[in-house]
């Protein structure tokens, strides 16, 4: 009798360990719900992100998945509107297949989704979310942003607008009315009135995103005259000012911002001058002298050119570094957990600073969640080699230059700054 | 100084003259068919969209000069293929009905519209600006003003004058006065109305789709546009009096104009105005500016 | 028969989503736009066309997003109550003015105003947070902070039941006299008036009620959502609430209802399976109605009853 029931005991043990196991193999598959904008004018900005994503996944799923399974993106429009993404991210995180959510383009979306994955005890990594507010006054624990927000990239727009030209007294600021234009009109203003003090905001426009027509707006600018004028319009949207606004002669009479103007280049770029002052958010331009240097970036780019018939755009670099940064996360887990399949709460801790080498430069995850990456900076060139103009004078300024640190209040932060601070700020061209 | 206010004149004016397009289109169709068309801005998308794809077309075949062309031969297309069909069929059988179940039909139309569009043209956004770059620039007062916009500003008035022209003068506009007047009364002269209702129908939908394809090479081609183009469109009727085509004129001079001031004196409040200007006007006037209870006229 | 079809919807709205979890959000939306249609429809009752009726559900919805932000204010059922009362004061208000219109004018104004609230809830980003809108936090229920998955629970039901008592208390409006005053306004306003019945009061008393009811329709999509946008003053949704009216059918109370719960079935389903025409199957959905069943899907509920107890 008694040895009957140790043999029932041990293989009721067994069993326990069998199915403990079993819970603990790796699944089939993971789904990866990526949140982008396919349709409307946003999708001039949101294909190239969708175009890196396909890139990418079928390139980690060709060398065997992430830990040996293969990865299965779902793609959500952001077109359909927040209550339609809401939505979507409500159902695809009642799926169990469904670990990780790589959302969301839009600010607005973004903001929306953040506190709902925190719900959800959803891993969130946020693509493109550029909107500082994501962090400013809540702490999360599941969500992340794999890029910077566009507080670094605006400084250093001002930056380089000082380095080139740095006597002028009239700038106007035309940005989108939403949370992501509002604030970059707050941060620019803030900016220069700390950097230069003398200098005189003359026209601020916000007109709807997605409006199909500027030509008011662009008469409004001609007519005020100004000096400088910063625009951080992306998307249709800022391929359709460049348009409208170049046979005004916007570009030549003003000295343009374009924070957003890599996305554009190859697009609508040959009816800009050369000296357009243009951004990329982050540093993820194919031309630079890292991603020159790196062979997978170059294959990358190659591979996106095959594909697309076009050169990855900045959005197409910010998805792809951070599926990379993602798949980094999932290999530390893994790594962590000696090949057990890790969960979500191992997938927060593996996510914890987080360094890791990009396509373009490095990205480093902060303990408030945040991503510090380089920026990139430069003016509009002609070049021989291509049908487009291309950045040309490149600055590369480091993160920690131009990025309030953890805690603090940007806003307060960029009051802080100093006019002297120039002297130590690179030179443009010096990105070699 | 005249130079400071000659860009915000040309701009108002050219404003006003696509607004007119398709708000004369809107108030033609009310007076003779007595339907106010939900669909009409689909109209204006189609032009715009059928512009673009044909205007791209032509541009790669290397004869970018026809482009300027498909400006005014994408309206005609659309119209054969909407007006007619639509008229006949979903229309004809709203004659009559109440008020209520006519809008909704339209809109019911204004639904399949919008997909229709996003079947045939997909849901990138779309431009063709070749038309507006062949025309060139203008230098007045130090600014640079389009030509492109001094054409829709010369077409507006143009067209604004021919449809007076067309409907006073030529027998077909008296026959359509005729029946805007007095339909039984007209039928039993043997004016045969419903020809008469399809032909005023499918000029509205011409007319509509000329608004878009003007407006094409000025502006990027997307989903949404015949929601919003449409409901501002009312908004002009309303205020110059459904029906009315002088009305529709100064309605449409009137809220480019204020539209053009308020982002020059109150830019936050540009998207504003042309509502409450509709608002305003229609509680003092609910007939519109130019509107009348009595005589049904045109 | 009224009754019975809204308690036969309700009990069937309560128990799918135990089977189905992510139709419970799908069926709070619904309740949301029915009892909003349900608004419109009383009003076209009355022979009156409003197709600016997403204003009151606009103001609904950022009630409930004001009150949470800035009168902190966090229960449910004081949310809900609060919408209603404060769009059912705006409705008072601008129906002070709107009933002295009528046929397109009436329709025209009501446009109008909900487009001006449109570009004004778009603008005054400081204020209202702009085209982003604003988010909803989770209510407290009771003075209980719940889970978000017992909450979205206790939200359907809510509105089930909020659904059921509306469309009790509006059966009841329309067979008083002030409710069959409004129908015959329809029919012949002036005789009305030779009753000595004030047309003008008939509809300041049903357009007021029609904007509380549209204000609670927007309150619980806030809640439900988590978010309100000035896109919920837009035209096209108030188009939709017309829609919604009409194809579930004008005749009775669970009209509004069946109609909105056919439109957000159709929207999930077919958003899922055939994204880019959604919006012409609906449209396609309302032509056959209107052309084949004018008494919409309520209607022909009410036929097949019909024809079920009397056999011929």
């Amino acid at each position: 009798m008694t040895r009957l029931k140790i043999a029932a005991t041990a293989l009721l043990l067994a069993a326990g360990f069998g199915s403990a196991a079993a819970q603990t193999n790796k699944p089939a598959e993971i789904g990866f719900g990526i949140f982008t904008f396919t349709s409307g004018p946003a999708a001039a900005y949101g294909m190239p992100g969708r175009n890196a994503a396909e890139l990418v996944i079928k390139q980690i799923n060709a060398s065997g998945g992430i830990g040996g399974v293969p990865v299965k993106p779902i793609y959500v429009d952001e077109g359909q509107g927040s209550a339609g993404v809401i939505a979507e991210f409500r159902r695809l995180a009642s799926d169990s297949t469904n670990e990780v959510m790589i959302a969301a383009l839009s600010s607005a979306n973004c903001l929306a989704l953040a506190p709902v994955a925190e719900q959800l005890q959803m891993p969130t990594f946020m693509w493109n979310c550029d909107t500082h507010q994501l962090f400013l006054k809540d702490r999360y624990k599941y969500v992340y942003r794999t890029n910077s927000s566009t507080v670094p990239e605006f400084i250093a727009d001002v930056l380089y607008l000082l380095s080139v030209k740095p006597d002028f007294k009239k700038v106007a600021i035309i940005d989108p009315d939403y949370a992501f234009g509002r604030d970059a009109g707050v941060i620019f203003k803030e900016t220069l009135k700390a950097l230069k003090p003398d200098a005189e905001i003359v026209v601020e426009l916000y007109p709807k995103l997605g409006s199909p027509s500027y030509n008011t707006e662009i008469s409004r600018l001609v007519s005020a005259e100004p000096e400088v004028i910063f625009s951080n319009f992306w998307g249709a949207d800022l391929e359709n000012f460049v348009r409208q606004a170049a046979p005004r002669e916007l570009f030549t009479r003003s000295t343009v911002i374009l924070a957003l103007g890599e996305s554009a280049l190859q697009h609508v770029g040959t009816v800009l001058p050369d000296g357009v002052i243009v951004g990329v958010i982050g540093d993820g331009y194919w031309l630079t002298p890292d991603a020159r240097r790196k062979p997978q970036t170059k294959a990358f780019v190659e591979s996106y050119r095959q594909s697309f018939n076009e050169y990855p755009v900045f959005p197409s670099f910010k998805m792809a570094n951070t599926l990379y940064a993602v798949k980094a996360v999932y290999e530390k887990a893994i790594a962590t957990n000696k090949g057990r399949w890790p969960t979500r709460d191992d997938l927060v801790a593996a996510a914890k600073d987080l360094k890791v080498d990009t396509l373009t430069g490095t990205l480093v995850l902060r303990e408030d969640n945040d991503g510090l990456v380089d920026q990139i900076v430069g003016v509009t060139k002609k070049d021989p080699a291509y049908p487009f103009p291309v950045m040309g004078e490149m600055v590369r300024y480091p993160a920690t230059m131009v990025t309030p640190p953890v805690g603090a209040d940007p806003i307060a932060w960029i009051k802080d700054l100093k006019p002297a601070i120039m002297a130590s700020v690179p030179k443009p061209g010096s990105y070699k | 100084m005249i130079a400071n206010y000659l860009p915000l004149i040309v701009d108002g004016l050219a404003d006003a003259a696509l607004i007119f397009f398709v708000a004369v289109g809107l108030t033609l169709v009310f007076s003779v068919v007595r339907i106010l068309n939900v669909a009409h801005g689909s109209f204006y998308a189609f032009g715009a969209y059928l512009s673009v794809v044909i205007g791209t077309i032509l541009a790669g075949r290397g004869w970018p000069l026809l482009s300027l062309t498909t400006l005014v031969i994408s309206p005609l297309l659309v119209a054969l293929a909407f007006g007619p069909l639509i008229e006949r069929t979903l229309l004809r059988w709203t004659y009559g009905r109440p008020e209520a179940l006519q809008i909704l039909v339209t809109f019911g139309l204004f639904l399949i519209l919008e997909d229709l569009q996003k079947v045939v043209f997909g849901v990138q956004p779309y431009s063709q600006d070749l038309p507006m770059q062949l025309l060139g620039t203008s230098h007045i007062g130090g600014i640079v003003y389009l030509n492109y916009q001094l054409l829709l500003i010369v077409l507006a008035l143009a067209v604004g004058v021919s449809l007076r022209v067309l409907l006073k003068k030529s027998r077909i506009g008296k026959l359509i006065i005729a029946v805007v007047a007095d339909e039984e009364l007209a039928r039993t002269v043997g004016i045969d109305a419903p020809r008469v209702f399809m032909l005023a129908f499918s000029v509205g939908v011409f007319l509509a789709a000329l608004g878009g394809a003007l407006a094409s090479p000025t502006i990027g081609v997307a989903p949404g546009l015949g929601a919003e183009i449409i409901v501002l469109a009312f908004a002009v009727a309303a205020i110059g009096g459904l029906g009315q085509i002088e009305g529709a004129a100064l309605a449409s001079i009137l809220i480019g104009f204020t539209r053009v001031a308020a982002i020059y004196y109150a830019p936050e409040f540009q998207p504003v105005v042309p509502y409450l200007v509709m608002l305003l006007v229609l509680i003092v006037r609910p007939y519109g500016l130019f509107g009348s209870i009595g005589l049904r006229r045109i | 028969m009224a009754i019975r079809s809204i308690l036969i919807l309700a009990v069937v709205a309560a128990l799918l989503p135990i089977a189905v979890p992510w139709l419970g959000f799908v069926f709070t939306l619904a309740v949301g736009t029915g009892l909003a249609a349900l608004g419109v429809a009383m009003l076209l009752r009355g022979g009156l066309i409003s197709i600016g009726h997403a204003l009151y559900f606009a103001v609904g919805a950022y009630t409930v997003a004001f009150l949470m932000r800035d009168a902190g204010i966090d229960d449910l059922l004081v949310l809900f109550a609060g919408a209603t009362i404060i769009t059912a004061v705006v409705g008072f208000l601008v129906g002070a003015f709107m009933v002295r219109y009528r046929a397109i004018f009436f329709a025209m104004l009501n446009l109008a105003i909900s487009m001006v609230f449109f570009t004004l809830l778009s603008k005054l980003y400081y204020v209202t947070g702009g085209t982003d809108g604003l988010a909803v936090a989770t209510p407290t229920v009771l003075g209980m902070q719940l889970s978000r998955g017992a909450f979205d629970v206790v939200m359907l039901n809510a509105a089930l039941i909020l659904m059921v008592a509306a469309a009790l208390l509006i059966d009841r409006y329309l067979k008083s006299p002030l409710g069959e005053a409004l129908g015959a306004i329809h029919t012949n306003e002036v005789r009305l008036e030779y009753l000595g019945v004030s047309a003008r009061g008939v509809i300041w008393a049903a357009y007021t009620a029609s904007a509380g009811l549209a204000g609670l329709g927007g309150a619980i999509t806030a809640v439900a959502i988590g978010h309100v946008v000035p896109e919920l003053s837009y035209w096209t949704v108030s188009g939709q609430l017309v829609l919604v009216a009409v194809l579930g059918g004008i005749g009775g109370v669970p009209g509004a209802f069946i109609g909105a719960f056919f439109l957000e079935l159709v929207r999930t389903l077919a958003v899922g399976i055939a994204g880019e025409v959604w919006n012409a199957i609906i449209g396609i959905s309302l032509l056959i109605v209107i052309f084949f069943l004018p008494e919409g899907l309520y209607g022909l509920i009410q036929r097949l009853e019909r024809r079920r107890t009397n056999p011929k």
